[in-house]
């Protein structure tokens, strides 16, 4: 009993200021989300329209062609992330020279705000001025220009959070590398078992759990992404890398759209909750289930 | 000169004037004593003008008066996302804002601002006797409710012009070349067609002679408003097509189907017109805004170009950042037939007059000392040394200081340009929808500029878009 009544003391501070900076804004999103509010339309008051906005937003082009970018984008930066971080991590569990630099460079990336990523990334990728169309011109006659190829600036964009990102994932996949026993891979050695099936049968499903709270913190990140895009091609060329962050803001904060802005961002809520749900249930309930 | 050792410069020049200058010095330690424990906090975008503010006119304001004053500078959205939502909350965080010109209609029809006018004739106590609504050019007009008055102190205005290379212009070898290919002399052009030969000339004289050159720029950023703004502000106009072809008395219709002229034939022409210019301009025009424009012109990427002002300065003046110092030239932009005679009659506008001014909110918990600090930096004696560090002019004096007549050789005659011109241009029309039609239409227009829409196209779908955000926003009926 006493116990309890600590933890809930030692809590409190945390549930207050989580209440206050977490729930009750998150409540009053979902409050506006059920208005018609613009306070810079010729009624600015808000007005109460029901599920109107959740009707709109089916049909809303614009919204669907974000969703669409965002979910290609999630794809191939999260797996590109995994794969790369993996055999980083792989790599970082054997011994080389040079091995603690070149961790700490690699490392670097992860303590750049995403708007200074951004920053970076624009300079070195601006026609004419930019390092990489200068070399990708002069090595291989490619012309790269962010301005007017979708596809360049949308693979610019997922490089850019591949570079960005995967150091999150190799140090999350090294600590869990580092905790694994070594008696099963002692006995799967011993029973002649091949490098492949040593990381399908062993290796993968002992860090899964880790492996799924790394994926977890990816998807959740890259379904949010604004700041980097924001800053590296503000959402263009045309609407091709308009992902779901930059949507919302453009419908919340330029346009001042709040209601249908906050309905967005509650049916981004919800699409992500039911993707890591997903997720969770094929890659951590059946392991659970055998276990019980 | 670069900024930084300009504002150095000025600073000091003031504190050692400041004594002789200010004879009312004793106004306005007198009309600040009920405030010694009051701080100002203002938010502003992080451009030259307003660092000025911060670095040198709020010192000097507080060591005369007493008053703290907090400038916070930032990004341009940055900027409006906290002004808008602190006066939208009512928390009265700020005591002075930024007031673009584009977003004063806004903020009036929230009675976001308080009204300077009244404000002082309401406590004349407060009136300093440097100050007065009548220094001001007509560009404070702008910052004017329906009922007169002033809601914001003009802190910079700008026009966009057409700046041109001189040293390129005079070049024999240049002014030979170009005689003999079209047969006219190498002048600033006055009309698009002219534009557009002296650009396809520059651009292929780049290419000749193995040169970074090109014939003009193009704010023609695909996926940031600064394109929007460059078509519907600097180039539509020059064909004819005002206040971005919405008709305010006709119940803003923008088509004209509905008796706009937003997918009108002279828009349409504006834009392949506009289209034609970005394809022969630098190859980072695509994803230039303003800013990079004016860093395109600095670097001696193009032979002319649609510049804004506030950047005119730097590139003319500014060596640490600007590899065409000197050579820079000013002029009016380019106009259809019969536009200038429209103009001149009364009807539209020739470019974008642009800038801001500080305003109040009415939320502001300390209006009177706001009011006090808006004074100081609205008074003739102060803008000289403002005008040199970050060329702008907002007072009509200003113009016949011995330092800014200095300056405006140096610019290439840019100040005299502004006092005798300012008039053919024009800012944003007078909406409170600004941001909302912009950004309903914008993506519209980037899918032109990417190609995926043609222009005839792509404008019919902007003024049947921006009609429906009207109706959306119950200004169209």
């Amino acid at each position: 009993m006493q116990s309890n009544k600590l933890g809930w003391i030692l809590l409190a501070p945390t549930l207050v200021i989580l209440f206050f900076f977490g729930v009750l804004p998150f409540l009053y999103v979902v409050f506006v989300s059920f208005h018609q509010w613009n306070p810079f339309a010729a009624s600015p008051e808000m007005i109460f329209n029901g599920a109107e906005n959740f009707r709109r937003i089916v049909f809303d082009d614009a919204f669907l062609s974000s969703l669409g970018v965002t979910v290609a984008f999630v794809v191939f930066a999260v797996l590109s992330e995994l794969i790369i971080g993996y055999l980083l991590a792989q790599a970082f569990m054997k011994e080389f020279p040079g091995k603690s630099i070149f961790r700490t460079i690699h490392t670097l990336p992860l303590i750049m705000a995403p708007i200074i990523v951004g920053s970076v990334w624009k300079l070195m990728t601006t026609p004419s001025i930019g390092i990489i169309p200068h070399y990708l011109d002069e090595w291989f006659g490619i012309t790269m220009n962010i301005g007017t190829s979708a596809p360049a600036a949308f693979l610019t964009i997922v490089i850019m959070d591949i570079w960005h990102w995967t150091p999150l994932v190799t140090l999350t996949l090294i600590a869990a590398l580092v905790s694994l026993p070594r008696d099963p891979f002692e006995q799967a050695q011993i029973d002649g078992a091949n490098k492949a099936q040593t990381f399908w049968h062993i290796t993968l499903p002992m860090i899964t759990p880790a492996l799924v709270a790394t994926i977890f913190i990816r998807l959740m990140d890259a379904l949010r992404t604004v700041d980097e895009v924001w800053m590296l091609t503000g959402g263009g060329p045309g609407s091709s890398t308009r992902f779901l962050g930059v949507h919302i803001f453009k419908e919340v904060f330029p346009k001042t759209n709040y209601g249908y802005g906050s309905t967005i961002s509650v049916i981004v809520l919800y699409l992500t909750i039911v993707v890591c749900w997903l997720l969770y249930v094929s890659m951590l309930a059946p392991r659970k289930n055998r276990k019980g | 000169m670069n900024f930084a050792l300009k504002v150095g410069v000025s600073a000091l020049a003031m504190a050692i004037a400041s004594s002789a200058a200010y004879a009312d010095d004793a106004f306005w330690k007198e009309a600040a004593k009920p405030y010694q424990d009051v701080t100002l906090h203002g938010v502003t975008e992080s451009s030259p003008p307003s660092i000025y503010i911060r670095e040198v006119l709020a010192p000097q304001f507080e060591e005369l008066t007493g008053i703290r004053v907090d400038i916070e500078t930032t990004s341009w959205d940055q900027m409006f996302d906290k002004a808008i939502k602190d006066m939208e909350a009512g928390t009265g965080i700020y005591d002075l804002v930024y007031i673009e010109q584009d977003i004063i209609y806004s903020y009036l029809a929230r009675d976001f601002l308080a009204d300077t006018t009244k404000l002082l004739a309401d406590s004349p106590k407060l009136k300093a006797p440097t100050y007065s609504e009548d220094n001001f050019t007509t560009f404070a007009n702008y910052f004017r409710g329906e009922n007169g008055d002033l809601y914001g102190i003009p802190m910079e205005a700008f026009i966009k012009i057409y700046l041109y290379r001189t040293d390129l212009f005079n070049d024999a070898e240049i002014k030979a070349a170009f005689k003999e290919q079209t047969g006219r002399d190498l002048v600033p052009a006055t009309t698009h067609a002219e534009y557009a030969e002296i650009a396809q000339f520059f651009t292929k004289w780049g290419e000749d002679h193995d040169m970074d050159l090109w014939g003009t720029t193009a704010q023609a950023h695909t996926g940031h408003p600064a394109s929007w703004y460059e078509f519907f502000e600097t180039i539509a106009p020059t064909f004819g097509v005002y206040n971005w072809g919405i008709d305010a008395d006709n119940n803003f219709a923008a088509s004209v189907a509905n008796g706009g002229t937003m997918n009108s034939d002279d828009a349409k022409e504006a834009m392949k017109w506009w289209l034609s210019m970005r394809d022969i301009a630098p190859p980072e025009s695509n994803a230039s805004t303003w800013t990079e424009v004016g860093t395109t012109f600095g670097a001696g990427r193009v032979a002319q170009g649609l510049v804004y002002g506030e950047n005119a300065g730097w590139i003319a003046a500014d060596e640490t950042k600007s590899l065409v110092v000197g050579n820079v030239g000013v002029a009016l932009p380019p106009l259809q037939d019969g536009i200038m005679d429209e103009v001149e009659g009364g009807t539209g506008y020739i470019g974008y007059y642009d800038g801001g001014a500080f305003g109040i909110p009415s939320t502001s918990k300390s209006q009177e000392a706001a009011m006090l600090f808006l004074q100081y930096i609205g008074q003739d004696e102060v803008q000289p040394d403002w005008a040199v560090a970050a060329p702008r002019v907002t007072n009509k004096s200003t113009y016949d200081d011995p330092k800014v007549q200095a300056m405006n050789e140096e610019l290439g005659g840019y100040y005299d340009l502004l006092r005798d011109k300012g008039y053919l241009f024009a800012g944003a029309p007078a909406y409170p929808f600004h941001a909302q039609v912009r950004e309903a239409t914008a993506p519209i227009l980037y899918q032109i500029l990417t190609g995926d829409l043609g222009p005839e196209e792509g404008l019919d779908q902007m003024a049947a878009k921006a009609e429906a955000e009207l109706t959306d926003l119950g200004y169209r009926k």
